[in-house]
């Protein structure tokens, strides 16, 4: 079953075959993916996989996919070291 | 033997660039003015800057572009910069975040 293994979110290692379990068993939306599973709450940010999310569910629920982002960027948007956030000498990189 | 392209059809003949040595774990590697972390440790057959914090699977260029910070490694033991982004200089020392432990084995 080559679901299990490709890989959708990187940073987390969720495949693509607990994401359609997760929402063919709780029949949720993408956010609640994201929850159950941590598909999108990697280092990366969600970048690389907040639209996989959004497409795979949204082809197993039949929505449409909403216009409002749902996934929501959480702060930092950037990884940020702490000397960074607490007031040191601030960078391009973290 | 190395990977990198010395002689690109477009770009021509790359001759005039000044080489310079940066470390990884520990180790030197040949590099050139105007590489970037990435593509230094690529043309000397890096492909592994880090390890996956839970399963250990190595890691390494993705996105390329500084999008999807695979490619994170540690520079100069404190910060942790994007190797795809990050332009190399002489004597630069690269560590790998997670796995290989400092003897870059």
């Amino acid at each position: 079953m080559t679901a299990e293994k490709t890989i959708v979110c990187r940073c987390e290692e969720v495949t693509l075959g607990t994401i359609q379990d997760t929402v063919q068993t709780y029949c949720c939306s993408s956010r609640e993916v994201k929850l159950r599973t941590r598909a999108g709450m990697g280092y990366c940010g969600g970048r690389t996989c907040r639209h996989v999310i959004d497409r795979v569910v949204a082809e197993i629920t039949k929505e449409p996919i909403k216009d409002e982002v749902q996934l929501s960027y959480r702060s930092p948007i950037r990884p940020a070291t702490f000397a960074v956030l607490g007031g040191g000498k601030h960078d391009n990189e973290s | 033997m190395t990977m990198r392209v010395d002689n690109h059809p477009v770009l021509g003949k790359q001759t005039d660039r000044k080489q310079v040595t940066i470390y990884f774990n520990g180790k030197p590697y040949e590099a050139y003015e105007g590489d970037t972390v990435a593509s230094a440790m690529l043309a000397q057959g890096i492909y592994a800057l880090r390890q996956h914090e839970v399963s250990g699977k190595e890691r390494g260029i993705y996105c390329n572009i500084g999008h999807c910070y695979e490619c994170r490694v540690k520079l100069e033991k404190r910060k942790v910069v994007r190797a795809c982004i990050t332009p190399i200089y002489n004597g630069m020392e690269i560590g790998s975040l997670t796995g290989f432990d400092e003897r870059g084995e």
